[in-house]
């Protein structure tokens, strides 16, 4: 059982705080994703599961033994780093049995671990050359090799696909998640790309400045942010937000703005019913959410924005309008065809129930 | 018409003729010329008086080269009254050992030094340095009481000793370059798999570092080598004496100086420092560079 719990883990650097209180339980086989800018701590985070920095405060177990003085090498763990950290003066052969001779294993049977590993992950042709005569995503394999070979509990990936080119990384993620179910071990992998998160991981977390944000589910990052700052990493292209006043004037609440109305509903309006007469309430709306509509038909729509156009992106199948409106700023994503012009002025439309309010100066969500 | 514009939108870079280029290729060759002749001339001279006879040497105008050469100068080095070989087998003996020890000693305080994050890190280092400032004269007296007391004067053991002493700290700081060229994921990776910091550094170090660690050997060789003042002052016994020490003890008499013989000898001295820089001078450069530049 390699389940992995955080409580309270602090670090400190100098009076630098760089991870401040972590909570974070992960359950065994799970995949878990750090995802986060950089800078945001989530590298420092997996090192200190690694063992290979210690934590200012709190404490990291695996199941229940308490590991904060438990030394990298008696963790059971194995790590893939950024840049490989392969062993240069090594064959790839040796470069996967050197952790194995460390556990005094015969001879033997370190052979068949290492070409049962190989084939795997098909680098059985290369296991007799060095790394500096290898590609980057042959490295990249043979880091792994060398990683789950020893069959360890515990599987951390650092940035493992940075280095990689766009395509090579789209089958290298297929390709690690493969060998996750294949060694049923715990794995943690950081990344700054939330693509990459919400493909892999049963489970992100969410960090930014030295905090966890969120945890969930790539659904439950998707639908239900706790503040702005997830609202905006998690989705490409980036969601938009608009500062609106609370208007309670009417029978249910309504949020305006020069560019914006949005008549809230059911849980939502009961959130925004805790707000006085006049409060900032920031809405967020992801461009996927957005129809081109008329005017009359966008006021007449539960969520109404409207706005010139200030960038124009082409992404091939579609192409995605940038907003510039008072108090925000949004994307929309149009149909190749609907031909538009710089500051054109579009009216779009949406479902109540696709907006997301913050408190505007929390950035929390409103809950009801 | 287009390399027209392309030239005149240039205008301040001063146009090269092909006359000014060859005129500047003529400047580089003399400078380079004057720049050999200047500092290969002594070496020149070391070797064409090394092949000459005992008469032609000491002629009041010497000659360019040697006009009957003749290997007397050298052949009289091992079989002359002199225990020449004596000179150069302590030479050598001395001067490995201390490369020897420095490497040795240097290595895990240069991985200390490197690695570990501990207080007063950069003052340790800087001070480690300065025995390097110091004049070799300086440490005379010191070394000479310290090896006075351990009974090591007029031994080859004391020879290193003194030589490591002034090579150590240059030896720390160059293996200390080439270890923090080592990713250290490299080292974390060996940590993850399970092998303790000595072992680290024996298995995964080491080997990362070997040009570094014969770089380094070969740079404290030359050094304890061309070390003249120590055997001077520590070894009274002529036997127990160094190549270069034996050299000034030696061939210069009070009534007649052996050129000739002088020579031959300073050219059988020259020759394993030659050798030991030429082997390693690449790396070398690259070691006392390397941190200068980044991605070097």
């Amino acid at each position: 059982m390699a389940t992995i719990s955080l409580r309270n883990v602090e670090k400190r650097y100098d009076g630098v705080v760089a991870l401040a209180n972590c909570n974070l339980d992960i359950a065994d086989r799970e995949f878990i994703v750090l995802v986060g800018p950089s800078g945001s701590g989530k590298t420092t985070l997996l090192r200190i599961i690694a063992g290979l920095e210690h934590a200012s405060a709190g404490d990291v177990y695996f199941g229940d033994v308490r590991v904060n003085d438990i030394d990298v090498g008696d963790r059971d763990i194995a790590m893939v780093f950024q840049n490989y950290g392969l062993y240069p003066h090594m064959s790839v052969y040796d470069n996967m049995a050197f952790g194995l001779r460390r556990r005094k294993m015969a001879a033997a049977e370190i052979d068949r671990q290492v070409r049962s590993t190989a084939k795997m992950l098909n680098i059985e042709a290369l296991l007799s050359r060095r790394p500096r005569q290898l590609s980057g995503g042959q490295r990249q394999r043979v880091a792994l090799g060398r990683a789950i070979v020893r069959n360890p509990a515990v599987f951390l990936l650092d940035e493992p696909l940075s280095n990689l080119d766009a395509h090579l990384r789209v089958q290298m993620r297929a390709e690690i998640l493969k060998v996750h179910r294949a060694v049923a071990a715990t794995a943690v992998y950081v990344t700054h790309d939330q693509v990459e998160a919400l493909t892999m991981g049963d489970r992100i977390a969410v960090m930014n400045d030295g905090r966890i944000h969120q945890v969930g589910t790539p659904d439950e990052l998707y639908d239900a942010p706790v503040d702005r700052f997830v609202a905006s990493f998690i989705g490409t292209p980036a969601i938009g937000f608009v500062v609106c006043r609370v208007d309670r004037s009417v029978d249910a609440v309504e949020l305006v703005a020069d560019c914006a109305h949005v008549r809230l509903k059911g849980t939502q309006s009961r959130a925004a019913q805790k707000k006085a007469q006049d409060d900032r309430v920031v809405v967020g709306i992801r461009p996927e959410r957005l129809v081109l509509m008329s005017e009359l038909d966008a006021r007449r729509s539960d969520v109404m924005l409207h706005g010139a156009v200030e960038a124009l992106e082409m992404l091939g199948a579609e192409q995605l309008v940038h907003m510039a409106v008072s108090g925000g700023s949004f994307s929309a994503r149009l149909a190749r065809d609907r031909s538009v012009k710089i500051d054109e002025h579009l009216w779009f439309g949406a479902a109540a129930r696709d907006v997301y309010l913050f408190d505007d100066n929390t950035g929390l969500a409103l809950r009801a | 018409m287009n390399t027209t514009v392309v030239v005149s939108a240039g205008a301040p870079k001063m146009r090269t003729t092909p006359l000014a280029r060859r005129f500047g290729s003529l400047v580089r060759a003399v400078a380079i010329i004057v720049a050999l002749t200047w500092s290969l001339s002594p070496v020149y001279w070391m070797l064409a008086t090394s092949f000459k006879t005992e008469l032609e040497a000491a002629e009041l105008r010497p000659t360019i080269w040697p006009h009957a050469p003749t290997l007397e100068n050298y052949t009289a080095l091992w079989n002359g009254s002199l225990p020449f070989v004596s000179f150069f087998l302590n030479s050598a003996l001395t001067s490995i050992v201390t490369a020897l020890f420095a490497v040795v000693i240097a290595t895990p305080a240069a991985y200390a030094l490197s690695r570990a994050r501990f207080r007063l890190r950069r003052p340790i280092g800087y001070a480690i340095l300065i025995v390097r400032m110091l004049p070799l004269i300086v440490l005379l007296a010191p070394l000479y009481l310290l090896l006075l007391h351990a009974q090591l004067l007029d031994t080859r053991a004391g020879l290193v000793v003194g030589f490591t002493t002034f090579g150590l700290p240059f030896a720390v700081w160059m293996m200390k370059s080439f270890i923090d060229a080592v990713p250290i994921e490299v080292e974390e990776a060996a940590r993850i798999d399970g092998y303790p910091r000595w072992q680290i550094l024996i298995k995964v170090v080491a080997p990362l570092i070997l040009p570094g660690l014969v770089t380094t050997g070969a740079f404290v060789f030359m050094e304890a080598w061309n070390n003249l003042i120590y055997p001077l002052a520590f070894v009274t016994t002529l036997e127990k004496q160094t190549l270069p020490a034996a050299l000034v003890l030696t061939f210069s008499g009070q009534f007649k100086t052996d050129w000739g013989g002088m020579m031959a000898a300073a050219t059988v001295t020259t020759l394993p420092l030659m050798i030991a820089f030429f082997a390693v001078q690449r790396s070398m450069v690259r070691g006392l560079t390397s941190g200068a530049v980044a991605g070097a």
